[in-house]
Parts: structure tokens; C-alpha cells; sequence
């Protein structure tokens, strides 16, 4: 849905005390006003794009009735301001912008931010579940690649590795349904929590941290068990992703002078490979991490249909379909604004990972 | 409103005057209304309603409530509107409700049992911004509290509702009729394929979205092969503007002959049938098998030659992003496509998005069309849409006058209430526009239903797939 690159890392002397407060609110208000120019600018591009699109709005919500009766269109058209010229449209979405209303949905018929809201939770809680098993199982294969390298164990993970990143991922996602749920049953099929059960009180709306808030242990184990199959999924590609980069950085650090050297004082090799090795190594990672959290959040319309997960992928297919600009832009914002964060996430850990690392 | 799944909802989350019991939807039953009676000339009917039924919230159901919810549906001006369009509710005594028509409309008693016409809670709606005045279409604004509260007498009540994933029901302790047999729904939007090993699996009980193909060799379950009332057919349209070729009539006649009815049906799966006229199967005025247009290449390359169109090329959109009833238009386009290479005749197919397609259909635009259409309401009246001059008919550049014979047949059907009468003139219709027009009804597919043995009476409806009220 969209690309993200994170600023490149500049290396400075470092100043003391308050100037280095002062460069890091210089460097926040740089970037928020930049993701602001952004923002307005994807709300833009997704106007025009979703109107170059040759259907009706009305044609695709009202039934095939209702599309007949002049006074049902005019109605529709009137309720979605779509009577009105389009930079006004436009304009006056940017308004409403301002005071925080993001619309009404065309489709659900409810606000967008109401909408967001809701599916929005379901989202994170996914692609965080899968992220953190993708540094995990990612991270750890790649560095027992690096320390392997060109030996078996090497060439075991590349062969899984590359098989991560090159399956389909709808494929994966119905394998791994039929067999883990449909086969040896050890796995939930769908949704977020078991039929019968009820949603915790809401707090966060990720399941799993509400559960755990109000201490509902059965409603946690469940959210958990049902994070498991559609989490797996999504973490197979990036885990994939991850494993190489590791790899391919590490071992590039593991040429320079000052790791020899640090071999050659005696350090145990478990030593120089975390602290010496992997620890530069984790800048790139971080990036390539922060990339694929964006994408896990944007993208993740098909594992969500098929696990019938209820989250933002499904709002942002059916908005699609249903031409609902509305919900098109309220999406696309949310995206914008997923890249935008996990971006700047990511700049200010490399200060923290790597402290020769200036915010310039 | 056209959303087989919102029918299936919305009928067990609110009653309506009448409606249908299982599978049969020839005839409409009482729900809140005992009896009706309706006058000759079918602009008047009466309805009686029954006593002591209550709202779920615990409130009175009365005849203020039924006119209320009638006309705010009527003058809300959204999908449902036409269902009341020139008629109005009235109640000239307690429990007494008179539906007034301006036209005569042997529809009504089948309209009404539509969900979309189910019965509200007038004091619940009207304090959460609703309204029934002549203005509703702008005053209204109780859409957004009823999406998360049910103010119904159903079976069942709504506890949680999104468009796009799952609905949550809730059993109604005090319904009228028969206690509902499950304490909670849950409904949930998940692809065909993955219904198929939910269900195996018991993780759901019931899938509703399953192919004839995708439910053979299916065991442990109970399958229900029903009739979908969805009908597929062609469109050559009847504007020489749109085009010069497919409104020359030997050209229709060339397609009519030209497809190979019983290789669609075989192409759709067991249950499916070929379409006989625009009237699907389980309506009163439907044709009896063997009563459509039988394939006959030498016929259609002999009405071809007539044509003096040589070998024309044509074009014939379709949605292709849309499956009904498990079936892909795209694949029945190919076969058709397949068929009329035989006569002589090309078909460029162009598969469009839905939302693409639709525009260029409805604005009548299409030299063909490969389509669909689903009842509004379960009578044949629905079908006079098909005649010149009315809605499907424009799409089809079907002016109005160009046949009048047929016209004619259709004005007395629309105010005929004896269903012998009824049915004779509608079959009478069909096999008028099975002999020349732009329509060519292809097939009926079949609605297949896959459930957990557990389940009783399970029965597939042709209007809202299953009652989950009835289920025992």
C-alpha cells in the first residue's frame, strides 16, 4: 500500500546536557511537521485517485433499486456531500479534518474514526504478535547463520529463510489453516476469541493486554491461542526477511579489524558476537524491522479474511470495493500515519543502539 | 437490503406482518399480523395484528409501531424505500393497519415479508433520532443507534454488528413464538473455502457460501441442495444507438439458439437448473422444465445468416470480481463465449469490477451483458422489471412501446389477484420474451446449505438462506 525508508543516520560529536534535549525537540518538530505535509499530501493523492476511478459511489452502496429513484441518489449524494463540486469536496474533508472527524463511512454508515477505532486494535495486536516472533525466530536464526556460516547450519536456514520470503502468503495462510487447525486441531480456526466467550472490558482493544488488565485468564489464553495461527502466518515472510539481513550484516561487521581484535584479547566468542558484532549490526536490522512492521500493519487484508480476523485489512478491502472514499481516506491516513510513527520509532533507536549516532 | 446475509439477520432481529415458514416461499404466512384481506382492484389491503406481542425491550407492539416503522422505511429514501413506493400505512383502529396502494399491487403481501419492513420500537427509534415524517430522508438519524441496538420483536437480539466481519445475536427470552434453541449467534464473514473446514471441523455450524462443487464428497454434515432464486441471463441490447447488431432480432434469435443451456447447467454444479423464463422456479408464473429455448446450432446459424451480420464481432461485459452462488461469472462468460464461436459470432469478453460494470449497466450502455438478478421481493410482479420500459428493460435499451402486446400482458398481470389468472399471464410473458427480445435466462443455480448434524430443521430459504429462528 505503501513504501517507508528511514532517514539515514548521521554520525556527529556529540553534544552534552541541555543541547542534546534541545536537538531532539528541534529534530521531533522537523518530523511532525513533515509527516503533517505528508499526511495532507496522501489525503490528496487518495482523493484523486479514488474519483479517477470509473464508477459511482452511489451506484456502489445503494441496491440496484434505490439507484433508480432520483430521489435516493440525490439523497446519497447529498448525506456524502458528493452534490458538491470536487475541490470543495476536497476541501471541506480537509475541514473536517481539522476538528478530527474523518467522515462517515459509506458502507457501515458510521463514522470513520468510529470504525477505526474498532478494527484498528485487532490490527496491532496481530502485527505485533507477529513482529516480535519475526525478531525472534528472525534475528536468532540470522546470527547462528553468520556464526555458521557456509556450514550446514548455514545452509539449513537459507533454504527456510528463502522459503519464507518467496511462498505466498494466502497459500501459507490456508496450509498452515487446514493443517494446524482442520487436521491435528491444535490451533483455533478464526476470529479472535472462541464463539462463546465475550470480549474483555474495553481498555487498549487488544485483547490480550485487556485480558490480562482485568485478569481474565481463560479470555487471555484464548486471544492468545488465536493470535498464534494468523501471527504465525504473517511472521513467516518477515522472519524470512530478517534472517537474511541479520546474516548479510553481521557477517559484514564481522570482517572489520576491531572484532579480530577483540578475538585476539581472549574474548569468549559469545561475547564479541552480541556485544561487538551484533549490536552495530542491529541498525540495519531495525530498519528492515520498522519496514516490515509497516507493511504487517497495512498489509494485512488476506491473512485477515481468511483467519476472519476483524481488523483494518478487511475495512480497507471492503472500503476499496465499495468505493467509499470516506473510509478510502480514513485508511490510507491510518496507513500514513503507521509509516510515519514506526519511521520515527526507528530514528531514535538508533541513537539509543548505537551511540555515536547524532539526530541531524 | 440485497445482502442475502443482512436478510438472514435482520429476519430473526425484527418481525414482519407476514412472512414465510422453511423453504416454501410461494405463499405468505402470518408473523404479526393474524390474517389480511384486500380488495379487488388490489389497492387495499387489511391487516389484523396480533395481541400481546411485545418488544424485546419489553414494550407493547401496537399498530402506531407498525405504521411508524412502514413509513420511516418508505420516506428514509434508502434501498428499501421502493418496497413502499406509492403506498402508505394507515391504522384507523387499534390493532388495525391498512396498507394503501396507488396503484393496484398484488405484491404487497409478499413485500412484506421482508425484513427490510421489519417492525421497530416507534418510542425507542423516534428518542434515538428517528423519524417517519415525509422529511425522514434528512431528519432521520437513528441509522447509527439501531447498527448497535436492536428495537425488534424477533427471536433475537443484536449485540455487536460489523459490516464487514462478524455479528453477535443474542436469544430474545421473551419472544412471542416459539423459544429460540440457541442463547448466542455468532456470524461471521470467512471465505467458502475455509466455511468447508470450519464446519468439518465443528468449529461452526452451519456455512451458507458453499459451490454445489465445493460441497460433493462432503461427510458428517447434512447437505441441503436448494434453489437459489438468483438468475443468470444475457442481454443483447435492443438500442440500434448501442449497437446495430445485437438489436437486430434474427442476431437474438442466433444467441437464443446459440447457447448450450445444459453445458452452463453442468458447468454450475449439481442443483442448478436451467433457467426456463426470468422466473425462477419456486414463484407462482414460473415455466415448467423443458418450457425455455432448446440449443440448436443449425437453428442459430440459420437465424445468424438471416441476420445479414455476416460474422460479427460483439462485445459482452461482465463483472468479474463477483461470484453468485459459488459460481464465477467469468467462467460462465467463457462458455458463452465458446458457445457463439460455434454460430459465428465473436464475443470479446470484458470482465470489469463490479462497481465498473454496474455504471455502463444500468446506464443501458452494454452491446451485451452477462448478469444476475435476485428477487426484491418473492412474486412474479418483481419480474415485470424485465418488460420495455422498465428498469432491467432500459438496461437493455428496451423502450418503452416497442412491444405492446407484451406491455399490455404485463399491465393486467400487475393488477390481476387471482393467482390462476396470474399465473397464466405471466407464463404467458415469458414465453412471449422466450421467443424474441433481449433476454436470454441462462441457468438457476443451486443455494447449498452445509450443517452440523446436531442441527434440526435446517432448511434452506430462498430469501434469507436459513431462519436461524427455526432451528432446532
Amino acid at each position: 500500500m505503501s513504501s517507508a525508508s528511514a532517514t539515514a543516520p548521521t554520525a556527529v560529536p556529540r553534544p552534552r546536557g541541555g543541547g542534546r534535549h534541545r536537538d531532539l525537540r528541534r529534530f521531533l518538530l522537523r518530523r511532525l511537521g513533515t509527516g503533517l505535509v505528508l499526511c495532507v499530501g496522501i489525503t490528496l493523492v487518495a482523493f484523486v485517485v479514488t474519483h479517477l476511478v470509473p464508477g459511482d459511489p452511489a451506484a456502489a452502496n445503494l441496491g440496484q433499486r434505490a439507484i433508480g429513484d432520483p430521489a435516493a441518489v440525490r439523497a446519497f449524494r447529498h448525506q456524502y456531500g458528493l452534490d458538491r463540486p470536487l475541490p470543495m469536496q476536497y476541501l471541506l474533508y480537509l475541514s473536517q479534518l481539522l476538528h478530527g472527524n474523518l467522515g462517515i463511512s459509506e458502507q457501515s454508515h458510521r463514522p470513520v474514526l468510529t470504525d477505526l477505532a474498532e478494527y484498528v486494535p485487532a490490527t496491532i495486536e496481530l502485527a505485533l504478535f507477529a513482529i516480535v516472533l519475526s525478531l525472534v525466530i528472525g534475528v536468532g536464526l540470522g546470527i547462528v547463520a553468520a556464526v555458521f556460516r557456509d556450514r550446514w547450519p548455514d545452509q539449513v536456514i537459507r533454504v527456510v529463510s528463502l522459503s519464507g520470503v518467496s511462498m505466498p502468503i494466502f497459500w501459507v495462510a490456508l496450509v498452515a489453516f487446514y493443517l494446524l487447525f482442520f487436521k491435528l486441531g491444535w490451533l483455533p480456526g478464526g476470529g479472535r476469541l472462541d464463539p462463546t466467550q465475550t470480549a474483555p472490558a474495553h481498555l487498549t482493544g487488544l485483547f490480550t493486554i485487556d485480558a490480562l488488565v482485568h485478569g481474565q485468564w481463560a479470555l487471555l489464553w484464548s486471544a492468545l491461542r488465536h493470535l498464534v495461527l494468523p501471527g504465525l502466518v504473517l511472521a513467516i515472510f518477515t522472519v524470512g526477511m530478517l534472517t537474511r539481513f541479520t546474516r548479510a550484516s553481521m557477517l559484514e561487521i564481522m570482517g572489520n579489524d576491531y572484532v579480530r581484535a577483540a578475538r585476539l584479547k581472549g574474548l569468549p566468542e559469545h561475547v564479541v558476537v552480541l556485544r561487538h558484532v551484533l549490536r552495530p549490526a542491529l541498525v540495519s536490522i531495525i530498519t528492515v524491522a520498522g519496514v516490515a512492521f509497516g507493511n504487517l500493519l497495512s498489509g494485512t487484508v488476506l491473512v485477515e479474511n481468511i483467519f476472519a480476523w476483524p481488523g483494518v485489512g478487511q475495512y480497507a478491502y471492503h472500503s476499496a470495493v465499495n468505493l467509499d472514499l470516506p473510509a478510502i481516506m480514513g485508511v490510507s491516513l491510518f496507513v500514513a500515519l503507521v509509516y510515519i510513527v514506526v519511521n520515527l520509532a526507528v530514528d531514535l533507536l538508533y541513537g539509543v543502539i548505537d551511540p555515536r549516532i547524532r539526530l541531524s | 437490503m440485497f445482502e442475502p446475509t443482512g436478510l438472514m439477520i435482520d429476519h430473526v432481529l425484527y418481525d414482519t406482518l407476514l412472512t414465510y415458514k422453511g423453504s416454501n416461499v410461494s405463499t405468505p404466512v402470518p408473523d404479526l399480523a393474524t390474517s389480511y384481506t384486500s380488495s379487488a382492484d388490489a389497492k387495499t389491503y387489511t391487516f389484523t395484528l396480533r395481541k400481546g406481542v411485545k418488544f424485546a425491550n419489553g414494550d407493547p407492539l401496537t399498530a402506531a409501531d407498525v405504521v411508524f416503522s412502514l413509513m420511516r422505511t418508505k420516506n428514509i429514501n434508502g434501498n428499501p424505500s421502493f418496497l413502499m413506493a406509492g403506498v402508505t400505512a394507515t391504522s384507523p383502529s387499534p390493532g388495525t393497519v391498512v396498507l394503501t396502494s396507488s396503484t393496484p399491487n398484488t405484491a404487497i403481501p409478499a413485500i412484506l415479508t421482508n425484513p427490510a419492513l421489519g417492525i421497530v420500537d416507534m418510542k425507542k427509534v423516534e428518542a434515538a433520532g428517528g423519524s417517519d415524517a415525509a422529511s425522514a430522508a434528512t431528519a432521520d438519524k437513528a441509522e447509527a443507534a439501531l447498527n448497535t441496538t436492536s428495537e425488534g420483536s424477533g427471536p433475537y437480539t443484536l449485540t455487536s454488528f460489523s459490516t464487514t466481519t462478524q455479528v453477535v445475536l443474542k436469544a430474545n427470552p421473551s419472544y412471542w413464538g416459539p423459544k429460540p434453541k440457541y442463547s448466542k449467534i455468532v456470524i461471521r464473514n470467512v471465505q467458502a473455502s475455509v466455511q468447508k473446514l470450519d464446519v468439518l471441523r465443528g468449529e461452526s455450524q452451519i456455512a451458507v457460501d458453499l459451490s454445489p462443487t465445493q460441497a460433493e464428497g462432503m461427510t458428517g454434515v447434512q447437505i441441503i441442495n436448494g434453489a437459489s432464486p438468483n438468475l443468470f441471463f444475457v442481454l443483447t441490447n435492443e438500442s440500434s444507438k448501442v449497437s446495430k447488431i445485437t438489436s437486430n432480432p434474427k442476431f437474438q434469435q442466433a444467441v437464443r439458439y446459440g447457447i448450450n443451456y445444459q453445458g452452463l447447467v453442468q458447468l454450475a454444479g449439481r442443483g442448478a437448473v436451467q433457467a426456463e423464463g426470468i422466473i425462477p422456479t419456486m414463484f407462482l408464473g414460473s415455466l415448467p422444465a423443458g418450457a425455455g429455448p432448446a440449443y440448436s446450432l443449425s437453428k442459430a446459424k440459420a437465424a445468424l445468416a438471416a441476420s445479414g451480420l455476416g460474422h460479427p464481432t460483439v462485445t459482452m461485459v461482465y463483472p468479474s470480481d463477483v461470484q453468485v452462488n459459488g459460481i464465477s461469472f467469468a467462467d460462465l462468460a467463457a462458455r458463452v463465449q465458446q458457445d457463439l464461436q460455434q454460430v459465428g459470432i465473436t464475443v470479446q469478453l470484458q470482465g470489469q469490477s463490479i462497481q465498473v460494470a454496474l455504471s455502463s449497466y444500468r446506464g443501458g450502455q452494454e452491446q451485451m451483458g452477462l448478469w444476475y438478478w435476485g428477487p426484491d421481493f418473492p412474486d412474479p410482479a418483481d419480474y415485470l422489471n424485465f418488460l420495455p420500459g422498465a428498469l432491467v428493460g432500459l438496461r437493455a435499451g428496451w423502450a418503452k412501446g416497442t412491444d405492446p402486446s407484451l406491455e399490455a400482458l404485463g399491465t393486467t398481470a400487475a393488477s390481476t389477484t387471482q393467482n390462476t389468472a396470474r399465473q397464466t399471464l405471466y407464463q404467458q410473458i415469458q414465453r412471449s420474451m422466450n421467443t424474441s427480445g433481449p433476454f436470454m435466462p441462462l441457468i438457476q443455480p443451486a443455494q447449498i446449505l452445509v450443517g452440523a448434524t446436531s442441527l434440526k430443521n435446517l432448511q434452506s430459504n430462498a430469501l434469507w438462506l436459513v431462519d436461524l429462528g427455526e432451528l432446532g
